[in-house]
């Protein structure tokens, strides 16, 4: 995928204007021979509808049911009429429509879905993001690994207290950058204070004072985060959390709402070298009834997600870049108003998957269509391990939990889906 | 967590480097080089859990009396020993993984040499047991026992700290915040002999002594993220910081540990009367307080012992079956307690909630949920930790019965894990590592210094303040903790690891917090992201917490280690361009009211943040970005809170 990498050279340029003027500090010639390197694996960029979207009016519609099924782009391929931009993207997506994850309870269901595990009491177990962010990042990079973007909401805020991605026993580095308004970009990006150079200048002579006479890793590992900051401030890369530098044009694209400028500035830190973009946007807990509210999400949901896939393509970014698109489980067939973890649905796309297609079958007929999965059963697990998979990461490998307890990356009884990854 | 691990390798390296007294370099030894062996190929079923054929290799004693087939090895005579024999035809293990050639090397050269133990001459705990000592006395016998690991290690103590090293560090460590600005000059121009003592004990007679504490053990107690099941969504923050508020004013009271833990273990009502009746909902599940939580905690903080492995299978690595656990749970077996309330019920709660129905446990048993994986249904009595199980009438309130067994003078663990976390808490390391997980194949560094700790604590009364006191005046604690660039990387790091210098650790962000907010004469600061108010308009009401929370959330450090930096951008972005940073300190402005030089401000400001007064060069820099800023004071404030030098404890 294209990306602007800055080059050694760039760097010690950067450097050479700014907080290291004239003075030779060793950490920093180490972090200028290490460079800015790529990620090592691939991205992914998870929409994340906090509440539980309803599948039937989303990507398995039934007969009968509120929503009308519509042919997509792959014959025999249909999902709601309400998403006709998405249906024209169909070669490029993917469909798990058999979900099951056995719970129905918001919270525990959010933790369940983003770490692979049940909560258990006195233990917090990392999130799939901060396991990204541990094992793909670059090292040493002027970028975050791991982002989140607060996507706000529209109707109303339930579905009961937002998970926060906690990188537990992998360590608080992994922690994700958080992007509270995606019009606002990264907070504290910009200098206060008119006077920055001069103060940095101050600074500098007494670090450098210090790290001579406490020459420790931990002082180190100070001064070379302090200089990461000050470095991103700088970089031109820094320019990925400013969705206003985006051509207008692309802005109308992925639409005004703020879940379409969220999708935006994703695609933009996912092309500067982000490894994971969580997008939250909240408040899908339909108690009411889905069709309604679904309605009015439909248009701006179809036209940013649409707009999302099409852009990675244009930048032949889309193989490297996995989208997955969620909630905590799915909602009662029929009108949508209660939880349902039993058989629900999830759309991939991109990713370098063998798209197109469809995994798993849910019911079509009897008293209960869509109640129970005919093919397929897709267990929390082996999602989370085809998710470990599809972003190149080795999923057989223990992590090291306090108590010397070893903790598998993904549970070994995990059957990742081989049938989606070529 | 990389700093841990390569802490681990240089500690391997040095033990396999160094001499003891007595035995040459190549001797293998028991303690050091079989039993680690043995722990991973042979305690399985030779050990705490399971005696096969009579055989427990656990000790040197247990390995010389054998199994049914006799002595397990004789001292010098491989070939006719039990243990040889059958690891050298792989008989044993009979697994499919067997001893290595190095292993097995190492095991027959052990027998060959003499079945050589280390010696036990540090386990000496050199004051009597059963008398409280002068901090002095004690100060020194910690010394003592630091010095004698070092000259067995070949290893030089680092020098004695100075005094605005020495001030800094035990400011922070016992009242949790820099000094100010006054009190950092009256102290550095103090000219009695006997300041450094003085120092200690005005900071322990502060009652931010006890704030400093009982925050301590709340971020230790308090899980990452707390349970809001039965609190409307919301995580009880006002709760968890009212309970540490509790711990840090029972010590200023002068209460002593005993009384703190039999405090909390025993607690029974309301919320608004007793803080502490949160410790059970937090250690519990979903908001509601639960036999198991109740006991890994208890265990954990307490008793400084790991069980939560033993909650659902026997524990191999530490000896625990899983009906000890439950016999320690059993005592919480009709705890019910929530957001509001503890209190013990006639019958224990129902603890399988959809699961398949359970026997109706009796009196003091409890019956192991469905939860546990194995052994659901079984009825355990309840018992302490390793003994047999008691006769309890069923009237009899439980708890008490526990608080009397784990806060006794006999206790064997009660003393000493908390001399363990508190040690812990100076130099960032325990004598025994991990700090709650104390048992026979885990010893400790300096087995002596914590008999000694554990005693004199114990003798003490329980007296927190004493034991604090001891520590903080002794060599140990004020050593330097400098390590210049032309000093060996890993000479530093086993000096440090032997207590030969001190560590350089990260302020917690309750530390930082309260600097923060001294030096800027404010105790609201508020360091979120400046859309934070309008938040609530676009619906994260719930997501943004007040200033002093999200300052939490942002800024912590990594509990099990206090030498790991852990912060990353988010953390220096905020500090390098948060407006309220350069906005202005009414502390500044106070003193600027008193018609200061500038000289004299940038003194101040120095002492204020650095707790020392600026150099010549500092001056002279300083200066000139005045005269260059329209005398920005704030500008030069700003520079010392960016400092690495503030944001350390060292």
């Amino acid at each position: 995928m294209a990306m602007p990498l800055l080059h050694r050279r760039d760097l010690l340029r950067l450097s050479a204007a700014g907080l290291l003027s004239g003075v030779s500090v060793p950490w920093f010639e180490a972090l200028a021979h290490a460079s800015v390197g790529r990620p090592r694996g691939k991205a992914c960029i998870l929409l994340w509808m906090d509440g539980g979207p309803s599948q039937q009016h989303t990507f398995d519609p039934k007969p009968g049911g509120q929503f009308r099924a519509a042919p997509t782009a792959v014959p025999g391929i249909h999902i709601v009429e309400q998403l006709p931009q998405l249906g024209q993207c169909m070669r490029d997506m993917v469909l798990l429509r058999s979900m099951r994850t056995e719970i129905n309870d918001h919270y525990d269901a959010k933790y369940l879905l983003h770490t692979g595990y049940r909560r258990a009491p006195g233990f917090e177990h990392p999130a799939v993001g901060c396991i990204a962010s541990h094992q793909l990042a670059a090292p040493n990079s002027d970028m975050p690994a791991f982002v989140t973007i607060d996507a706000g909401y529209d109707l109303r805020l339930d579905g009961g207290r937002s998970y926060r991605n906690v990188p537990g026993y992998l360590g608080p580095q992994h922690t994700p950058l958080a992007v509270n308004d995606p019009a606002r970009g990264l907070e504290n990006l910009r200098a206060a204070g008119n006077d920055l150079a001069a103060r940095l200048e101050l600074l500098a002579a007494g670090e450098r004072g210090f790290s001579e006479e406490y020459a420790l890793p931990n002082v180190n590992a100070r001064q070379a985060a302090f200089d990461r900051a000050v470095r991103l401030m700088r970089s031109p890369r820094a320019r990925a959390f400013d969705v206003e530098a985006e051509p207008a044009r692309m802005r109308e694209a992925y639409g005004n709402h703020r879940f379409g400028q969220s999708c935006l500035l994703a695609r933009r830190l996912v092309e500067a070298g982000v490894s994971f973009v969580e997008v939250f946007h909240r408040g899908w807990d339909d108690h009411d009834g889905a069709a309604r509210n679904m309605a009015q999400r439909a248009p701006w949901l179809d036209r940013a997600m649409a707009t999302l896939i099409r852009d990675l393509k244009d930048r032949g970014m889309l193989d490297d870049t996995l989208i997955i698109w969620m909630g905590e489980f799915g909602r009662t067939p029929g009108n949508g108003d209660g939880h349902f973890c039993n058989a629900w649905s999830t759309m991939w796309a991109g990713g370098g998957m063998r798209t197109g297609q469809v995994i798993g079958r849910t019911s079509e007929t009897g008293r209960n269509p869509g109640g129970t999965i005919e093919e397929r059963p897709i267990s929390a697990v082996d999602y989370m391990a085809t998710l470990c998979l599809a972003l190149g990461m080795n999923i057989r490998q223990d992590f090291q939990a306090p108590g010397q307890r070893p903790v598998p990356m993904v549970d070994h009884a995990a059957q990742p889906l081989r049938e989606l990854l070529s | 967590m990389t700093l841990h691990r390569s802490l681990f390798l240089v500690l391997g390296a040095l033990t396999i480097a160094v001499t003891p007294p007595g035995a040459s370099a190549q001797e293998p030894l028991f303690e050091r080089d079989v039993l680690p062996v043995l722990t991973k190929q042979c305690l399985g079923c030779h050990g705490g859990l399971r005696q096969k054929g009579g055989l427990d290799m656990r000790t040197m004693p247990l390995l010389l009396k054998g199994g049914k087939h006799g002595p397990a090895a004789k001292p010098g005579d491989a070939d006719t020993s039990l243990l040889w024999q059958r690891i050298a035809s792989d008989e044993m293990p009979p697994g499919e993984t067997k001893l290595s050639a190095a292993e097995k090397a190492l095991i027959k050269q052990w027998i060959t040499k003499g079945l050589r133990t280390e010696t036990k001459k540090d386990e000496d705990a050199h004051l009597t047991p059963g008398v409280k000592h002068d901090p002095k006395e004690v100060a020194a016998a910690i010394d003592k026992h630091i010095q004698q690991r070092l000259t067995a290690l070949k290893l030089d103590a680092a020098p004695g700290s100075d005094d605005v090293e020495f001030l800094r560090r035990v400011t922070l460590d016992l009242n949790g915040c820099v000094p100010t600005a006054q009190e950092a000059a009256a102290f550095l121009d103090s000219k009695a002999p006997d300041k450094r003592a003085q120092l200690i004990d005005k900071l322990l007679a502060s009652p931010r002594f006890g704030e400093q504490l009982g925050r301590t053990w709340r971020e230790w107690i308090c899980p990452p993220e707390l349970p809001s099941d039965m609190n409307g969504g919301a995580q009880p923050h006002k709760q968890a910081f009212a309970f540490g508020d509790w711990i840090g004013k029972q010590i200023t009271k002068g209460a002593t540990w005993d009384k703190i833990v039999r405090d909390i273990l025993t607690v029974d009502g309301q919320i608004k009367d007793n803080p502490h009746v949160i410790f059970y909902s937090l250690v519990g599940e979903g908001g509601k307080a639960t036999p198991d939580g109740s006991a890994r905690a208890t265990a954990s903080f307490f008793l400084g012992v790991q069980m939560q492995c033993a909650q659902c299978h026997d524990d191999p690595y530490r000896n625990w079956a899983q009906n000890e656990f439950w016999a320690l749970a059993a005592f919480f077996g009709r705890t019910q307690g929530d957001f509001n309330t503890v209190t013990d019920g006639k019958a224990p709660p129902n603890m399988s909630k959809r699961g398949p129905k359970l026997p109706v446990a009796k009196g003091a048993e409890i019956v192991i949920p469905p939860s546990a994986f194995k052994n659901s249904g079984k009825a355990v009595q309840a018992a302490f930790l390793g003994s047999k199980s008691i006769d309890l009438a069923v009237e009899k309130p439980l708890r008490p019965v526990l608080a009397d067994w784990v806060t006794a003078k006999e206790n064997p663990y009660f003393a000493k894990a908390f001399a363990n976390r508190t040690w812990f808490y100076f130099f960032a390391r325990g004598l025994v590592n991990p700090v709650d997980d104390l048992r026979e194949l885990n010893p400790p560094s300096h087995p002596g210094l914590l008999k000694m700790l554990g005693n004199e604590f114990a003798a003490s009364g329980f007296d927190v303040k004493h034991l604090v006191r001891s520590i903080c005046n002794s060599e140990t604690y004020q050593r330097t903790s400098r390590a210049s660039v032309k000093q060996d990387r890993q000479a530093i790091a086993a000096q440090t690891a032997a207590f030969g210098r001190m560590p350089v650790r990260v302020m917690t962000a309750d530390v930082l917090y309260d600097s923060l907010r001294q030096v800027y004469g404010d105790p609201k600061l508020d360091l979120r992201a400046d859309d934070a108010k309008g938040a609530a308009a676009m619906g994260q009401a719930a997501q943004i917490a007040d200033p002093y929370i999200e300052f939490l959330r942002r800024f912590g450090t990594n509990e099990d280690d206090a030498t790991d930096f852990t912060h990353g951008i988010p953390q220096m972005l905020t500090m390098i361009n948060h407006p309220r940073l350069l906005s202005g300190s009414k502390a500044l402005d106070a003193f600027r009211k008193t018609n200061p030089t500038p000289e004299h401000t940038v003194e101040w400001l120095y002492l204020s943040t650095l707790a020392r007064r600026p150099s010549a060069s500092e001056r002279e820099a300083a200066a000139k970005y005045l005269a260059n800023s329209q005398n920005s004071y704030v500008g030069v404030l700003w520079m010392l809170v960016n400092r690495s030098e503030f944001l350390f404890v060292r």
